[in-house]
């Protein structure tokens, strides 16, 4: 995991305008489903899966893609348009 | 992006590399256990800032692009 440190940094030189976040816990990996165990001689390691989740304002998860085709954030971002123009006018 | 916020999930680790190693063997097909239309279970992490962000601070104000990105850190 990176720490929220490692983070900060990461995020001034890119100049990043939303929050990078740490699982350092690796809570939220484990309840998604996204952190996976691989036995290696009787040991067994954890690391995660890349994954694009798309949560609406409701708390319902409307997109998922994991593995190599999350690394293109692309269609997501699609998605998010695509949640944006349904919602009412202000 | 207005309306939206997106939330890096950092957790490239030196670790996190998968192995090579001949008698590696996955123990778990590699699926998420989510679906959409799912109610996004809650979660609490550390920002870059040193601050707890909840999914529930989102509740009814935004839509959350969630990105999880090992390896950030990586060539590959």
């Amino acid at each position: 995991m990176d720490s929220p440190a490692a983070n900060a940094a990461f995020a001034k030189q890119i100049s990043l305008t939303f929050p990078l976040l740490s699982d350092m816990n690796r809570k939220m990996l484990k309840t998604y489903g996204i952190l996976k165990g691989y036995n290696v001689q009787d040991e067994t390691y954890e690391w995660a899966l890349r994954a694009n989740i798309i949560i609406d304002k409701q708390g319902i998860i409307q997109f998922v893609e994991e593995g190599d085709s999350a690394v293109d954030p692309n269609t997501a971002l699609t998605m998010c348009t695509t949640l944006h123009k349904k919602e009412p006018a202000k | 992006m207005k309306h939206m916020i997106a939330l890096g999930l950092l957790v490239a680790t030196a670790l996190a590399a998968a192995p090579v190693a001949p008698q590696a063997e996955k123990s778990q097909v590699a699926k998420m256990t989510l679906k959409v239309g799912d109610t996004a279970p809650e979660f609490t992490l550390l920002s870059d800032q040193w601050k707890t962000v909840k999914l529930s601070d989102y509740r009814g104000k935004k839509n959350v692009f969630l990105a999880v990105y090992v390896l950030a850190f990586t060539g590959g």
